[in-house]
C-alpha cells in the first residue's frame, strides 16, 4: 500500500527499532541512502546497510538477515516483483520500498500489511483499480444448488424441473461473465506491465522525508540533486519530468541559500553553497580540457559527427568561430585564460544556435566549497558510477567506495572517480566512433542490434550494466545522426557484450527508440522473458531492471530469432 | 666478552619497540646468570687469595669481574621490567582475555603478574564511579557520539549487542551500532570506524 504520511507511517515507525536497508547499485540508490543514513545518526536509529545488485542478491540478503531485523527499508529495488512470493517472508516482517523502478506490482500496491510503498501515489503510476484485477470470489457452484435445495422438498417435480434449468442458466451466466471478466483482467494486466520506466528519484523522495522533519542539510540537499540528475544522465526520465523535479529542487535551493544574500553575514567560502547553474551539457568540462570534453560528450559528438572526418572539421569551424584559439582550448579548464572563461557560457551558446545544436545548455546545479572544488551535479554522476562500476574490484568494494565519494571529506576517491570517469568517456566515443565506422548496428526488422566482440578494447568496461546502458544510449543516437534510412531511425536498440568469458555469457541490454518526444518507456523486460520462455535460452534475469539480462553465448542466435518473431 | 649475552636480550627487546611481545628467552637469562655465577665464584676465589696471600695485583680483575656482574644485574631487571610494562599495556589494549598467541610468549611467572594486576586494577575499577563500577579501559579518547558507524571488513560471523539482538557481520556491510560494542572489533581490524 502507498504511505501517506511518510513521516508517521514510516519514520516514526522505525525510529525506536532495528533496520536493515537493503541498497541496490545505482546512483540514485546511494544518494538516497546517504540521506536516510545522516537520518538515521541523527536519531540514533541503529541500522545495518547491505548493498544489493540483482534479485539473488537480494534473496540471499533478505534470507540471512530475516532472523534479527522485523524492518526492511529496500531502495531502488523490490517494487516491480511480487515480493512477498520471492521472499517468503514471516508474517511479521514489514518491507518500506522506494523504488523508481515503474510499473509497481499490482500486489505489492494492494498489500495492506506488510508492504509499504514510498511512493507518491500520484507519480505516474496508472495502477488498476482493485476491482477489475482482484474479485472477491463467494459465488460459486454451490450458491446455484442451495438456492435449489431450500425450495426443494414441497414442490412438485415439474417445478423443480424448471428451477433446474433456471439454475442451470444462471450457473451459465455466471461462467460466462466470470470467464469475460478475467479476459478483461489480463488485459488490463498486460497493459499495465507491459512497459516498464521509471518515476520521481529516490533520493528526491528522501530529502523531501527530511524537510517535513526539518532535518534537511545541504549536504541531504546535494545528494537529492545528485540523485536526480542521475535519472537524466542515464536517460532514465523525459525531460520535461527532469525540468519539474528541477524546479523543485529549485526551491529548496533557494531557502538553503537565502542566507548568502545579505552582505553583512556572508558565509565563509569553507562552507557548501549549491547555486542554481544553466550550464553547459559538456560532460565534465570543468576538470578537463575544454576539447576533450567537446569531443567526448554525447550531445556534440553526435551533432558534430565527429567519427567523420567531416565533423572533425566542422569542429575546428565552430571553435574557430567562437574565437577559441586551439591552444587554450586544449588545455586543462581550470589553466584557461580567464578573459575566454567569463563569457564561455554565452558564446558557446550563440555558436552552437548557428550549427544546430539547439539545447547545448541545460538547467543543473553546482557546488562549491572552498577555493579549489567546484562540481557541477553531472560530473559527480559521472565520477560515482564509474567508481561503482569498476573493473578493478568486486563489487563490495565499488559499492563502498562509490558511497564514500560521495561525502565531502573524501575527495580524493571523487577525484580518481573523475579520472575513471573520463577513461569510461574516452572508451565509449571511440566504440561508437568504431561500430558506426564498421557498420557494426544491424537492422534486424523490428530493432537494431549491435554485438561487441571479444577483442574490443574496453570491453570489460561495458561488461557492467549502467556502463553497457550509457554506451547503448550514445551509439543509438550517433546512428539516428548518421543513417540516412527514415525507417531506422525509429527503432529501438539491442546491445550485447560479453560479460564472463569463463562461463560464457553475455550481457544483453534492451533501449526504447530515440526521439524528441520519448516517453522512455521500455518493453523489451517482457520481451525478453517471453523470448527466453519459447527458446528455453539460459538466461538470468537477475537485474533489477527487466530490460538487462545475462545470456549464454551459444543461445544468442536463437534468442534473438525469437525476439525477431515476437516483436515483428 | 662478558655483558654479551645480557645486552643480547635487551636488543631483542628493542628490535621490537612498538609494544610487541617478543617470546620470553629463558635460554637467554639463564646463560646469563650462568654467567654471573661463574663471574661470582672466581672473584670469590681471588678475593681469598688477596686477603690471604696479600696478592693486590689481583684486586683489578675483582673490580672488573664485579663491575661486570652489577651489568648483568640492571641489564637483566631491564629486560624484566620492560617486558612487564609491555604485558601491562596488553591489558589495555585486548582486555581481560590474551589471545592465544601472546600467551605463549609470556613465561608462568608473567603470567601470574598479570592475573594479579588483572585483579588489581578489577578491584579498581569497581571502587570508582559508583555502584556499578566504571569501566575504564573503554572511551580511551572522549566519544563524540553514542553510536558509531562501522564497516566490516571481513566476515566475522553474528556480533551479540547488549540488547540480545544478533548482527550478522559480512564484508562491506555498514552498520550503526553503540560504540562501546565496537571498540573491541575495531582493534582487531574487523570493524573500520566510517568517519562522514
Amino acid at each position: 500500500m502507498f504511505v501517506t504520511d511518510i513521516r508517521k507511517e514510516f519514520y516514526e515507525v522505525v525510529s525506536n527499532q532495528r533496520v536493515a536497508l537493503l541498497v541496490a547499485s545505482d546512483i540514485d540508490a546511494l544518494c538516497a541512502c546517504k540521506i536516510l543514513q545522516a537520518l538515521f545518526h541523527c536519531d540514533q536509529v541503529q541500522y545495518t546497510l547491505v548493498p544489493v545488485t540483482g534479485w539473488q542478491d537480494l534473496g540471499t540478503a533478505f534470507f540471512e538477515h530475516k532472523e534479527q531485523f522485523k524492518y526492511f527499508v529496500l531502495i531502488n529495488c523490490g517494487a516491480n516483483v511480487d515480493l512477498l512470493e520471492m521472499l517468503q517472508p514471516g508474517d511479521d516482517s514489514v518491507f518500506f520500498i522506494c523504488d523508481t523502478h515503474r510499473p509497481v506490482d499490482v500486489i505489492n500496491v494492494y498489500n495492506d500489511t506488510q508492504i509499504k510503498l514510498l511512493i507518491k501515489q500520484d507519480d505516474d503510476l496508472s495502477v488498476p483499480a482493485y476491482d477489475d484485477i482482484f474479485q472477491d470470489d463467494d459465488e460459486d457452484e454451490e450458491g446455484g444448488d442451495s438456492g435449489n435445495e431450500s425450495d426443494g422438498g414441497s414442490e412438485p417435480s415439474g417445478k423443480r424441473r424448471r428451477f433446474d434449468e433456471g439454475a442451470l442458466e444462471r450457473r451459465i451466466d455466471r461462467q460466462r461473465a466470470r470467464r469475460e471478466w478475467e479476459a478483461q483482467r489480463r488485459d488490463i494486466l498486460f497493459e499495465y506491465e507491459q512497459y516498464e520506466y521509471h518515476g520521481t528519484s529516490a533520493a528526491v523522495m528522501f530529502f523531501e522525508l527530511a524537510w517535513v522533519l526539518t532535518k534537511d542539510t545541504k549536504d541531504m540537499l546535494w545528494w537529492a540533486i545528485i540523485g536526480l540528475t542521475d535519472q537524466w544522465v542515464h536517460d532514465k526520465i523525459t525531460h520535461m519530468k527532469y525540468v519539474t523535479d528541477i524546479a523543485t529542487m529549485q526551491r529548496h535551493v533557494s531557502r538553503h541559500n537565502h542566507r548568502n544574500e545579505d552582505e553583512e553575514n556572508m558565509l565563509s567560502i569553507d562552507c557548501m553553497k549549491i547555486s542554481f547553474e544553466y550550464d553547459l551539457r559538456l560532460t565534465l568540462y570543468q576538470h578537463w580540457t575544454l576539447y576533450d570534453s567537446i569531443c567526448n560528450s554525447c550531445y556534440t559528438s553526435c551533432y558534430f559527427k565527429l567519427w567523420t572526418l567531416n565533423g572533425q572539421k566542422k569542429l575546428q569551424e565552430f571553435l574557430a568561430d567562437m574565437g577559441l584559439p586551439l591552444k587554450q582550448v586544449k588545455q586543462k579548464f581550470t589553466s584557461m585564460d580567464m578573459t575566454i572563461k567569463e563569457n564561455l557560457r554565452d558564446v558557446i551558446e550563440e555558436s552552437s544556435n548557428k550549427y544546430g545544436m539547439k539545447d547545448v545548455r541545460i538547467q543543473t546545479f553546482g557546488v562549491h566549497f572552498g577555493f579549489k572544488n567546484r562540481f557541477l551535479a553531472s560530473d559527480m554522476v559521472h565520477a560515482c558510477a564509474a567508481l561503482l562500476e569498476s573493473t578493478e574490484k568486486s563489487d563490495g568494494d565499488n559499492f563502498i567506495n562509490a558511497l564514500d565519494s560521495l561525502s565531502r571529506s573524501n575527495l580524493d576517491h571523487l577525484y580518481s572517480g573523475i579520472d575513471l570517469a573520463k577513461k569510461k568517456l574516452l572508451a565509449i566515443q571511440q566504440t561508437v566512433a568504431s561500430c558506426i565506422c564498421t557498420n557494426l548496428i544491424l537492422s534486424q526488422g523490428p530493432f537494431l542490434y549491435c554485438y561487441l566482440m571479444e577483442g574490443t578494447p574496453d570491453v570489460k568496461i561495458f561488461s557492467k550494466p549502467v556502463a553497457l546502458t550509457l554506451l547503448s544510449k550514445y551509439l543509438l543516437k550517433a546512428f539516428v545522426q548518421s543513417t540516412r534510412n527514415k525507417r531506422c531511425k525509429l527503432l529501438p536498440l539491442i546491445m550485447a557484450a560479453p560479460k564472463d568469458l569463463e562461463k560464457g555469457t553475455v550481457i544483453v541490454v534492451g533501449i526504447p527508440p530515440e526521439s524528441e518526444t520519448s516517453d522512455k518507456k521500455n518493453f523489451f523486460g517482457r520481451a525478453f522473458e517471453k523470448a527466453a520462455e519459447s527458446t528455453s535460452s539460459r538466461t538470468l534475469h537477475d537485474h533489477f531492471d527487466t530490460s538487462i539480462i545475462e545470456l549464454k553465448s551459444e543461445d544468442r542466435s536463437k534468442f534473438l530469432d525469437a525476439l525477431i518473431t515476437l516483436l515483428s | 666478552m662478558f655483558c654479551e649475552k645480557a645486552m643480547e636480550l635487551i636488543r631483542e627487546l628493542q628490535r621490537m619497540n612498538d609494544g610487541q611481545l617478543p617470546a620470553f628467552n629463558e635460554d637467554g637469562l639463564r646463560q646469563v646468570l650462568q654467567e654471573m655465577e661463574a663471574l661470582y665464584e672466581q672473584n670469590q676465589t681471588d678475593v681469598q687469595q688477596a686477603k690471604s696471600e696479600g696478592r693486590t695485583e689481583l684486586i683489578p680483575s675483582i673490580k672488573l669481574r664485579h663491575c661486570c656482574l652489577l651489568r648483568n644485574q640492571r641489564c637483566t631487571t631491564a629486560y624484566l621490567y620492560d617486558r612487564l610494562l609491555r604485558i601491562r599495556a596488553l591489558r589495555w589494549e585486548y582486555g581481560s582475555v590474551l589471545p592465544a598467541n601472546v600467551r605463549f610468549h609470556m613465561c608462568a611467572e608473567e603470567l601470574q603478574w598479570f592475573n594479579q594486576y588483572k585483579k588489581s586494577l578489577a578491584s579498581f575499577m569497581r571502587s570508582v564511579g559508583g555502584d556499578e563500577g566504571l569501566d575504564i579501559t573503554q572511551d580511551m579518547k572522549p566519544p563524540k557520539s553514542l553510536y558509531i558507524e562501522v564497516r566490516c571488513l571481513k566476515d566475522h560471523g553474528e556480533f551479540e549487542i547488549d540488547d540480545g539482538t544478533v548482527i550478522l557481520l559480512k564484508k562491506n556491510s555498514q552498520h550503526f551500532l553503540p560504540r562501546w560494542k565496537c571498540e573491541q572489533l575495531i582493534r582487531q581490524g574487523v570493524l573500520e570506524h566510517v568517519l562522514s
